[in-house]
């Protein structure tokens, strides 16, 4: 939909706005039920948060806003809250007897536009519809901004890995600096901007090693701020980067599948915490979303037969290899994501991924735990190691490339992160995927201009897990090289997701899992056994290997966009909402600007993320 | 008649035991909802009715639990705020107080004084919501304009 169309249609908009109010207390349901309907919009009321999520899952497009009550018994307002933001990307408008800031407070870091307190006034009702609009308004301006990268990004898919390496890079450049603008345009007003932190391998082990120190229930930001001592690292970041990393384990312990080692499992276990994390920062927005679709997403990705230990495992069995192997193969939308230069142009992979992620977000998930998994998986075995490496490589990335991808994610990526605080998470793995593809391509391809390779030894392994191992050895170039992919990196996650897609239809983890994962980290449930593994595998299989080698260096774009182009394929499929449309197209732009670095795999995963959540 | 069911509401909210809200959910009844508000007060009877006996039972059973007492008041509280029902709504604050004190017996006092105030709105809405009915649909809770 243009923007005219928009806002044309938005003329009438107030009328008929489609609301599904939430409430466990029968009384105030009716009378919030009454006043919307006083206000012309068409209700929708359930007491049950668990019927929402159906409602909302069965159609996501039946709905233009959401109404929930904070307290309920059986889902915490704010879970689900999140849940919606990431997974379909509506606005929530939280309501509540709570005229406590903290309540309030946590609504915003939550990704909830509005905050009322009961007893509702019609007054209020009245101007809920603007937030609808602003979402839809911020995601038509995030797909304005895409179109104009996309069209110097095309040029440089289709050029040589060298060439786009170059034109990537420098559209993500640009990118990233339309992308900031973009952001602080977009940017909540309520959000601070904040210098981006950029979560290299290094920097996540760190955090890890917090957060184990303290315990993983116990880890509160501040401490974990305190224990990392690292200078410049504020706790908001932490906290956030917390959140992400809650979610990525909650994620892969609901996958089950996760090939994380044992400790995953017990991150994953603990991340059950993802609700409430106070530590958001101005990220939450997305983070929640992003968990949230990564969550379904790994769910769906496929990373659920992959216990989170069982991630490492995955990537050690040669079954998964060879899973990725065939993915990697002529999937048509470019396995492993850097397989499809075409698909770059076109960001049409939709079909072809294979989308294991049913949810969509799976693959994502996916990859998340890898982060977390990444100092147990170091003591174990080397893939664990690797796979830990990659993970927190991942992770890190994943939490810069967030930043780094809201800020300069294509516009899809900001967009739905920005534009719709429960949307973010969309952006938000994708980004970080991409990220962390971009490390781990590095990583795994030695040869990767742009990040350097891990030691030999390293990127063996790399290889072999493909996605998280590289990470660690190259944190640093990679970091490096991972910031600048930023504006690719929203890319990523698409990418990362559709690269999961592709790259493993039967992995499903695969390689998106794996870049979601990392960055997710919040995205606990995502099931980086899945991303991860495909990336392993793919590596392994060598199939991709040198493709992906020589794609993940020359054209992180490419596996990005191939990601991507899954991802929307896997995840257009399930939604097909106008605003999502825009967003994907808005991603693929992105894609195409070639800003794929690496990190972009998240990116492609990213739009199908955010269509698929 | 009419002016009755009129004296009769403007009283319970002279007595404090109705207040603004009570007048937007009037608002709120038109001749799609002809008895929206006594629909919406059935409701609340009924859900609070619900809470107080659990509140009861959790009261009885001795084992002071207040954050689960705090979270049902807190729900109580809600409904009643949403209905307009003041004093109990008062009661209802009162009781969190001494909850978040970890005042058992003021926990108890309170709540008893607040059963007490619940049946009373509760005749008393009854009474009105029938007088309203006896006066006609269109006059039924309907403010004086």
């Amino acid at each position: 939909m243009t923007v005219e169309q928009d806002f044309v249609a938005l003329d009438q908009f107030p009328v008929g706005m489609r609301v599904l109010a939430v409430d466990d207390d029968q009384t105030c349901l009716r009378i919030l039920e009454t006043l919307l309907h006083r206000c012309q919009y068409h209700v929708t009321t359930t007491n049950q948060a668990q019927k929402a999520l159906e409602l909302l899952r069965e159609n996501k497009n039946k709905f233009d806003l959401v109404i929930s009550d904070v307290d309920m018994p059986d889902m915490d307002g704010f879970k689900l809250l999140e849940l919606v933001g990431l997974e379909m990307d509506l606005p929530v408008i939280m309501l509540s007897a709570h005229s406590d800031p903290k309540y309030v407070m946590k609504g915003v870091t939550h990704g909830a536009c509005d905050y009322l307190l009961k007893p509702v006034r019609i007054e209020e009702l009245k101007n809920i519809w603007q937030h609808v609009v602003r979402s839809r308004f911020d995601k038509n301006r995030g797909s304005n901004n895409g179109e104009k990268r996309y069209g110097s990004g095309n040029e440089g898919v289709g050029n040589s890995d060298q060439n786009n390496g170059r034109a990537n890079r420098k559209r993500k450049d640009q990118y990233n600096e339309d992308e900031d603008d973009e952001r602080d345009d977009n940017d909540d007003p309520s959000a601070q901007k904040k210098p981006r932190v950029v979560w290299t391998v290094e920097l996540h082990k760190k955090f890890v090693a917090a957060v184990n120190q303290l315990g993983f229930e116990k880890a509160m930001p501040k401490k974990i701020l305190d224990l990392m001592n690292v200078e410049k690292l504020t706790r908001e970041n932490v906290a956030s980067h917390l959140q992400k990393f809650r979610l990525y384990l909650k994620r892969i312990s609901g996958n089950q599948q996760a090939l994380m080692a044992n400790s995953d499992l017990h991150f994953l276990q603990m991340s059950s915490s993802l609700n409430g994390l106070d530590g958001y920062n101005h990220h939450n927005r997305v983070i929640p979303v992003g968990n949230g679709q990564f969550h379904s997403g790994a769910a769906a990705a496929g990373m659920r037969p992959f216990p989170p230990n069982g991630i490492l495992g995955r990537l050690n069995t040669p079954s998964g290899i060879g899973v990725v192997r065939s993915l990697s193969s002529p999937s048509p939308g470019g396995g492993m994501f850097l397989q499809n230069q075409t698909d770059l142009g076109k960001f049409h992979h939709v079909s072809s991924l294979p989308l294991n992620h049913s949810d969509g977000g799976g693959n994502i998930l996916q990859c998340l735990p890898m982060p977390l998994e990444f100092d147990q998986l170091q003591t174990n075995r080397n893939m664990n190691n690797k796979i830990i490496a990659a993970n927190s490589m991942a992770f890190p990335s994943f939490s810069t490339t967030q930043q780094n991808s809201l800020m300069n994610a294509p516009n899809n990526n900001l967009l739905v992160l920005e534009g719709h605080p429960q949307a973010s998470p969309s952006s938000f793995p994708g980004h970080q995927i991409n990220k962390r593809l971009e490390h781990w391509s590095n990583a795994v391809s030695s040869s990767s201009s742009t990040l350097p390779p891990p030691p030999g030894q390293n990127s063996n392994i790399i290889h072999h897990q493909f996605d998280v191992s590289p990470l660690p050895h190259s944190s640093k170039p990679d970091s490096l090289e991972w910031n600048t992919h930023n504006g690719s990196s929203s890319y990523s996650i698409p990418f990362c997701d559709s690269a999961a897609i592709t790259l493993s239809p039967t992995l499903d983890t695969n390689p998106r899992a794996f870049c979601r994962n990392t960055d997710f980290d919040s995205n606990a449930n995502v099931q980086p056994g899945g991303g991860f593994y495909d990336s392993m595998q793919t590596r392994q299989a060598g199939n991709y290997g040198p493709a992906t080698d020589a794609m993940l260096s020359n054209n992180p774009k490419e596996g990005f966009v191939v990601g991507q182009q899954k991802l929307q394929s896997g995840f257009m499929g399930t939604e097909a909402g106008s605003l999502d449309d825009i967003v994907n197209s808005t991603m693929k732009q992105e894609q195409s600007q070639g800003d794929l670095s690496g990190g972009d795999l998240g990116y492609g995963g990213f739009s199908s993320l955010r269509t698929c959540i | 008649m009419q002016r009755q069911v009129a004296l009769v509401k403007q009283s319970l909210f002279d007595q404090g035991y109705l207040d603004e809200q009570f007048m937007e959910l009037e608002d709120l009844q038109d001749d799609a909802n002809p008895n929206f508000v006594e629909e919406v007060a059935t409701l609340y009877f009924k859900d609070s009715a619900r809470l107080i006996n659990n509140i009861d039972q959790a009261l009885e059973r001795g084992s002071f639990d207040f954050n689960r007492l705090d979270s049902y008041m807190h729900q109580f509280k809600g409904s009643s705020t949403s209905i307009g029902a003041s004093k109990v709504k008062t009661e209802c604050t009162m009781f969190r107080e001494y909850c978040r004190a970890g005042n058992a017996e003021g926990c108890l006092r309170t709540f008893q004084q607040l059963k007490k105030e619940h049946a009373t709105l509760r005749k008393k809405l009854e009474h009105y919501f029938q007088m309203a009915r006896q006066a006609g649909p269109k006059e039924t809770a309907r403010r004086p304009k």
